[in-house]
């Protein structure tokens, strides 16, 4: 069978989806998988038992791994903690992710460490997400000493999309408001990875590099498409791309990862060094893109492929596109089971699943080709990478977001283009501002030049009669 | 040394392009100043001109409730254009927790 590997994974993922459905026994699966196991050790010269088998145990690892993934350590901080408790916890620890800055204050996680309450105090572990009710200059890694009351998320809408599952998925089981300045002490030194560190501190250096040579707004949409930093994207443009299906062009994902590859290999080629040396070396590129782009499902997806496929390449071996899906989505859920359920995996996994296998079949169907115009056929294979993609995510879409966008197509047709030359303008002008001003303000230019055209085209689109309609 | 390999020559052609483009575009915004809107969007494109905005297309938008916007529209009618954003604050129904986001969606020329 020469997709076992697809199909295991396809079983994991029936597995935690199984788990979330019914409340089978933590015990009983392990119980079940210890016996699949005997079968299969004494099964192993018969094929089709062995691979029947091999499925069963998948989907067993599966819901054996979400289970786990709910149970917390019995020193986890939320145990703690009871419902309704108005008692003041003093918590130490660091901030573990990038502090949000916004104009009413900041939000960020903090990973305790220890818990004093009541003159008492535990070494406890686990997040808790910290609401600041006014600026506060932090950064990842800053030691903190909080006090406040910790509560549970409220749900604010009911079922398994409600924000408590939302945080619930990230680890989240506690929250603080902090309201005064006095609540907030610093305890000095830095704590968290190291290469984190480095990594944040890069991506604040590159994000100046773009802010310094464009305009607040091309400035915040470039920021997102190369750095994955969208915070800075006003409301209304990211309103109008939602409605227009182009929004996944404001996320990073595997096509910058590809950018990136390229440009590493390439210019490590520049420099004649060796062919082995210079996959390891692209591959180590690839890691470090990831992390400064924060580590999002698409990021984590594009990157595990393009590794699989850079090691294919290495190895000399030939790469199947679903094994190699099949591996990132593996990668993910290995780690958190529970992403299965979030809607940015669902659509990066979707999206890639539509075009690899409706793609080639379209194409053939409409013998594309055989079209003797490369340009011709050029722009007719774009298009339909497009509407492969728009298929594949269609109902994801739809389901989550109860909004069809039958615009999506043509925008897409137009926007994708601009866009991949805007994230090549981005790369060059990230690439080289950063060696050089004067060579940054050249390439500035052209980008928001493409910036501008392609938010005048998504208003446009938009505004066709039935571009889009809420239900 | 002039031995360059498609990728190459392509990256050396796509980058020179560029800059060729952005040298163009800033020696014509220098010579003739509505060249500059090439690259500099409009602030239209990014946020609502409050004075402007009809009630249907401000329902539709979807960032306030129907009712809010009614209101704003309603406000505006009686007391004429908004000479500033913190005129929002005196719709009813707008607090200062509104306002804070808000204030990113509209603009007022």
């Amino acid at each position: 069978m020469k997709r076992l590997f697809a199909a295991s994974s396809v079983f994991y993922c029936l597995g935690i989806i199984l788990v979330s459905l019914t409340r089978v026994s933590f015990w009983l699966i392990l119980g079940l998988g210890i016996i699949i196991i005997t079968a299969a050790c004494l099964s192993f010269r018969n094929n089709r038992i062995f691979i029947v088998l091999v499925f069963l145990l998948a989907l067993l690892v599966g819901a054996l791994s979400l289970k786990n993934s709910y149970m917390r350590l019995k020193f986890h901080i939320s145990n703690f903690v009871p419902y309704n408790d108005n008692t003041i916890y003093s918590l130490s620890g660091f901030v573990d992710s990038q502090p949000v800055m916004e104009q009413a204050g900041t939000s960020f996680v903090f990973r305790a460490q220890e818990i004093q309450a009541n003159n008492l105090k535990w070494a406890c572990c686990g997040k808790v997400l910290v609401k600041v009710d006014f600026p506060q200059d932090l950064s990842y890694a800053d030691r903190l000493m909080l006090s406040g009351i910790l509560r549970r998320p409220s749900g604010f809408s009911s079922g398994s999309r409600s924000y408590r599952n939302y945080l619930s998925g990230q680890g989240i089981y506690l929250t603080m408001r902090i309201k005064n300045s006095l609540q907030i002490k610093r305890e000095g030194g830095k704590s968290g990875s190291k290469l984190i560190i480095f990594s944040l501190w890069l991506r604040a250096k590159l994000k100046q590099v773009i802010r310094r040579n464009l305009p607040d707004l091309p400035a915040g949409i470039l920021s997102a498409m190369v750095l994955g930093d969208k915070n800075s994207i006003p409301w209304l443009v990211n309103n109008y791309m939602v409605k227009s299906g182009t929004v996944h062009i404001l996320v990073v994902s595997g096509f910058n990862v590809g950018i990136v590859a390229f440009a590493g290999n390439l210019l490590l080629k520049i420099m004649r060094i060796r062919r082995r040396q210079r996959i390891l070396l692209t591959i180590i590129c690839l890691l470090f893109y990831c992390l400064i782009t924060g580590a999002s499902n698409p990021v984590i997806r594009a990157t595990v492929m393009g590794i699989v496929f850079l090691l294919a390449y290495l190895l000399q071996r030939e790469v199947d596109i679903y094994n190699c899906l099949a591996c990132a989505a593996l990668f993910i859920l290995i780690v958190k089971p529970g992403q299965l359920f979030d809607i940015g995996f669902q659509l990066s996994f979707s999206s890639v699943l539509g075009i690899s296998c409706l793609y080639p079949r379209i194409k053939s169907f409409l013998r594309l080709g055989n079209c003797k115009f490369r340009a011709l056929r050029f722009i007719c294979e774009g298009c339909l990478v497009s509407f492969c993609a728009w298929l594949g995510t269609m109902l994801i879409i739809a389901y989550n977001f109860h909004i069809i966008s039958p615009v999506t197509i043509l925008a897409n047709i137009l926007i994708v283009p601009l866009a991949t030359l805007i994230t090549l303008c981005g790369f060059s002008l990230v690439l080289c501002g950063s060696f050089s001003p004067f060579l940054g303000g050249i390439f500035s230019t052209t980008a928001a030049m493409f910036i501008t055209l392609l938010l005048n085209i998504n208003a446009a689109v938009i505004k066709i009669p039935f571009a889009y309609f809420y239900f | 040394m002039l031995n360059f390999t498609p990728e190459e020559k392509k990256a050396a052609l796509f980058l020179l392009i560029i800059a060729f483009c952005g040298i163009t575009l800033n020696s014509l915004a220098k010579l003739n100043y509505r060249v500059k809107k090439l690259f500099c969007p409009q602030e239209r494109l990014a946020r609502i001109d409050l004075n402007k905005i009809s009630l249907e297309d401000l329902i539709m938008t979807r960032c306030l409730p129907p009712k809010t916007a009614q209101r704003i529209i309603a406000y505006r009618l009686q007391h004429g254009n908004f000479s500033s954003l913190e005129g929002l604050k005196e719709v009813r129904g707008i607090g200062n927790q509104r306002y804070e986001r808000l204030k990113d969606i509209f603009f007022v020329e």
